[in-house]
């Protein structure tokens, strides 16, 4: 009963969480300066005419209250209005640059847990060792080397040098797509390594010292079973929480990446909509963006106790 | 009217704008890259007007553009990224050559019966890419978009003075207007005089033209793909009415790139055929490699900083003289644009005077009042206009290597003939409302622009700097040049409008409501593989694409 209504309390908080984000995102862009109208029309002289009709066509006659009843109403209908400079239904623009972005989002995630996890277990069954400590300055080096360097770095050396990898493009169907995104995932997955790897690390040396890992190493259980049972299992909270959090890095810092390799995604997409004053796709993505990072640590919130119990009744049961 | 406004890069943010305006194009931006001019070495630059002639044909080429268009649907094709694929897809009833002229396409020809009257005689046997006939009722159905306000088209300003388009024989379409308009036929070589098929306008409906409902037209390339954000795949079409301008590839394939760095990239590693617009920057180590060559072509555009604000320290034109004087334009083009340009004192280049008498040009450009750097002759003037200790601000954006420089030049000048001057940095998109609102204008008394004139008239620019146009930013006014433009309007002779245009541009020259500082050329990169493009800005609105085959 206690799971079911804490479930429930999760939704609760999180369609709440959502509609004050949504009023946040539609809002904000009466703040920015500059009429939309006037980008549509892209400085040319109009005819007053042509300016009234365009201002009906995109609803920006109305008071901005009615504007957000129409646009949240379209939104739950899955309708993100239209693009004002694509001329295309808001959810067509995006439509076709999720899966970008997501195989980056998906390969850069591999990337970071695979090597995260690895290193920073390494690191902590070696703790104060030179391994430890190659590994950390390993780790931090990546971590301080920002995504557009990276790529940067990455093209010159792979693409252009090499000629291993295509510097940009996404690429036609689902192996050539992934040959595409490999570089660009790396370069974006850099930074985020360091923090798993750390976290890992700082996390499985916490459990390495507790009691009950030591009670069970001279219990006599082999030395794999202690860290997979003991360490790994109760290790994983603080890695899983980080993880929520890279979600929403990913995605934000994505567009970085995707620029420089010429990436149609959702990021490059943004950056672009915001320069090019195109409120419904900035609108969309934002509230997409916030959806995504909400709800996976919603689930991350809801799944804990499932893999470690004691999360579920409160860290005084320890 | 014309002309667009181009997209800009930021030279470190990667993000890209257009920008698009009024009359107006920033040109080379997308050139303008991250690298600071510290230590300018200028490149040395000669004009080609063609490249070699392919030796035969190609299965395809990949092209790269800085941007998405933001429609192929020409009443919106306003822009760089929109014109450059659009020219090879969908045709205006006549052609703008490389070197400016106007000769007949889907018009097969064209009489002006009338002082108001244009007929244009629709030729015969053109089919659109979905095989149907090419007839008049597509031109009266496409024209009559731009006097739709629910479309709001952005070549508007073309038919303003347009009365009725109808059919009015066979084969003929008769536009009339009301007043004489010479301008109006001279602007069908662009993408406002693009014939689309009426079936295909109606059927489509609103995605008309975007990457979803593409287009159907008379091209020589039909568009078979867009990959939305990235791609855009033309094929060539086999039946094409003009035999001489088969495409002599079989696929196109252009590719955006907002990154400058990645442009150059993909041209080095050879995944990338070529591109417009090379970054400034990287023309040094482009000619120096092996992967092809950097070609420089015809521009029809000047560099110029608007007078935004004709009523507070720069009314007087003295002061505006003074503050060009003080501008060292040779330094600035080495700092600015790597030394890729030459300094003009017109606000118009020589190559819009396609039809001019030589009576004309002689006045145009052999009157021109000089302006060359005399920071003292600049300080006396100052003093006389006694407008020292005043302020003007300049507005810039990161918009390329050329924003800066140029705003912090014309500030030191400034500064240095005794006002006082300081820069406003706007962001990028807001940039481009100076262009389209005059409230974002207000307290700002100088912004840059690179303006390109689409159509084979230098009445065009002038056309805009009369009282009350949509882009003469400063108001600027006066009543014997509103008179002289007006009168060149109406002109139908070419040689005898070339007369009057000349006695308004030294006005202008004298006047000084914008202040002119360089003319720059078209650049265009081409990989080895490929040759056979006239390097000129008409690749806007001419089958460039077309002519390109294996080198």
């Amino acid at each position: 009963m206690t799971t079911l209504r804490r479930v429930l309390g999760k939704l609760g908080a999180l369609l709440l969480t959502l509609f004050l984000a949504s009023l946040l995102v539609f809002f904000s862009r009466f703040l920015v300066p500059g009429d939309p109208l006037r980008f549509l029309l892209r400085g040319r002289k109009p005819s007053p005419e042509a300016i009234a009709e365009v201002s009906a066509q995109y609803g920006l006659d109305l008071p901005p209250w009615q504007q957000y009843i129409n646009w949240i109403t379209g939104v739950l209908h899955g309708d993100f209005g239209r693009s004002l400079q694509y001329r295309q239904d808001v959810s067509t623009v995006i439509g076709e640059r999720i899966p970008v972005t997501l195989g980056l989002v998906i390969i850069a995630g591999t990337i970071i847990a695979i090597v995260g996890l690895i290193s920073g277990t390494i690191a902590a069954l070696n703790k104060g060792r030179v391994l430890d400590r190659g590994i950390l300055i390993g780790l931090t080096v990546l971590g301080a080397i920002p995504s557009f360097v990276g790529a940067i770095v990455l093209i010159a050396v792979f693409a252009v040098q090499l000629g291993w990898f295509p510097s940009f493009g996404s690429g036609e169907g689902f192996i050539d797509g992934i040959y595409h995104l490999i570089l660009p995932s790396t370069a974006l997955a850099l930074v985020f390594v360091v923090l798993v790897g750390k976290v890992t690390r700082s996390s499985m040396v916490d459990q390495l010292g507790r009691e009950h890992v030591e009670v069970a190493t001279s219990r006599g259980l082999k030395r794999g079973t202690v860290i997979r049972r003991h360490v790994f299992r109760n290790a994983i909270g603080p890695i899983l929480t980080v993880s929520g959090l890279l979600v929403a890095g990913l995605l934000v810092a994505s567009s970085i990446v995707e620029s420089a390799f010429g990436l149609a995604g959702m990021g490059s997409l943004l950056v672009q909509s915001v320069d090019r004053l195109d409120f419904p796709v900035v609108q969309a993505i934002v509230l997409l963006i916030v959806t995504a990072f909400v709800s996976v640590n919603a689930v991350i919130d809801i799944c804990e106790p499932l893999i470690d119990p004691r999360a579920a009744a409160g860290a005084d049961a320890r | 009217m014309t002309a667009q406004h181009p997209p800009a890069q930021r030279a470190r943010r990667r993000a890209r704008i257009a920008v698009a305006t009024g009359v107006s194009a920033l040109l080379a931006l997308t050139a303008c890259t991250a690298a600071e001019p510290e230590k300018a070495s200028d490149v040395s630059f000669e004009l080609t007007d063609a490249t070699p002639a392919p030796s035969g044909e190609l299965d395809s080429f990949t092209w790269s553009s800085y941007s998405e268009p933001y429609s192929l649907d020409y009443a919106y094709a306003f822009d760089y990224a929109d014109n450059q694929v659009l020219a090879n897809v969908c045709e205006p009833l006549l052609r703008l050559n490389a070197d400016y002229t106007l000769t007949p396409a889907l018009a097969e020809s064209f009489a002006h019966p009338t002082p108001t009257s244009w007929v244009y005689t629709i030729r015969d046997g053109v089919k659109f890419h979905d095989g149907t006939v090419l007839t008049p009722a597509d031109v009266v159905a496409s024209f009559n978009r731009h006097l739709d306000p629910a479309v709001g088209s952005s070549w508007y300003s073309v038919f303003q003075n347009v009365v009725s388009i109808e059919q009015t024989g066979d084969r003929d379409v008769t536009v009339t207007t009301s007043i004489p308009d010479s301008q109006f036929n001279l602007a069908m070589g662009g993408s406002a005089g693009v014939v689309e098929s009426a079936a295909s306008l109606e059927s489509i409906g609103a995605d008309y033209g975007n990457s979803t409902g593409g287009v159907n037209c008379t091209g020589p390339f039909s568009l078979t793909e867009w990959k939305s954000g990235e791609s855009i795949t033309l094929t060539r079409f086999d039946d094409y009415w003009d035999k001489d301008l088969m495409a002599k590839s079989a696929e196109v394939e252009f590719i955006f790139m907002g990154d400058p760095n990645a442009r150059v990239n993909s041209w080095k590693s050879g995944e990338v055929d070529g591109g417009w617009m090379v970054p400034l920057d990287a023309i040094a180590q482009l000619r120096g490699s092996s992967v092809g060559d950097v070609y420089f072509g015809m521009n029809t555009a000047v560099n110029d900083l608007i007078v935004s604000d004709t009523d507070g320290p720069l009314a007087d034109p003295n002061v505006r003289k003074a503050l060009l004087m003080a501008i060292d334009r040779k330094g600035l083009i080495s700092a600015a644009y790597q030394g890729i340009g030459t300094t003009t004192d017109a606000l118009t280049t020589e190559s819009v005077w396609v039809d001019a008498s030589k009576a004309a040009l002689d006045t145009a450009f052999g009157g021109l009042e000089e302006y060359p750097y005399d920071l003292d002759a600049a300080k006396k003037l100052i003093d006389e206009a006694g407008v020292a200790g005043e302020e003007i601000v300049v507005a810039t954006a990161p918009l390329g290597t050329d924003f800066s420089v140029i705003a912090q030049t014309t500030v030191a000048a400034a500064q240095a003939i005794g006002l006082k001057a300081r820069i406003e940095t706007f962001t990028p998109s807001s940039y481009t409302t100076l262009f389209s609102d005059p409230s974002a204008r207000e307290g700002i008394d100088l912004f840059y622009t690179v303006w390109y004139l689409s159509s084979p008239d230098p009445l065009e620019m002038y056309g805009v700097l009369r009282t009350g146009e949509f882009s003469n930013y400063g108001n600027w006014s006066n009543p014997e040049y509103d008179a002289i433009v007006n009168e060149a309007v109406a002109i139908e002779d070419p040689a005898a409008r070339s007369e009057k245009t000349a006695e308004a541009q030294l006005i202008a020259n004298d006047q000084l409501p914008w202040l002119p500082l360089s003319e720059s050329p078209v650049t265009l990169f081409m990989g080895k593989r490929i040759t056979g493009v006239a390097p000129s800005i008409n690749f806007l609105y001419y089958p460039w694409a077309a002519t390109i085959g294996a080198s």
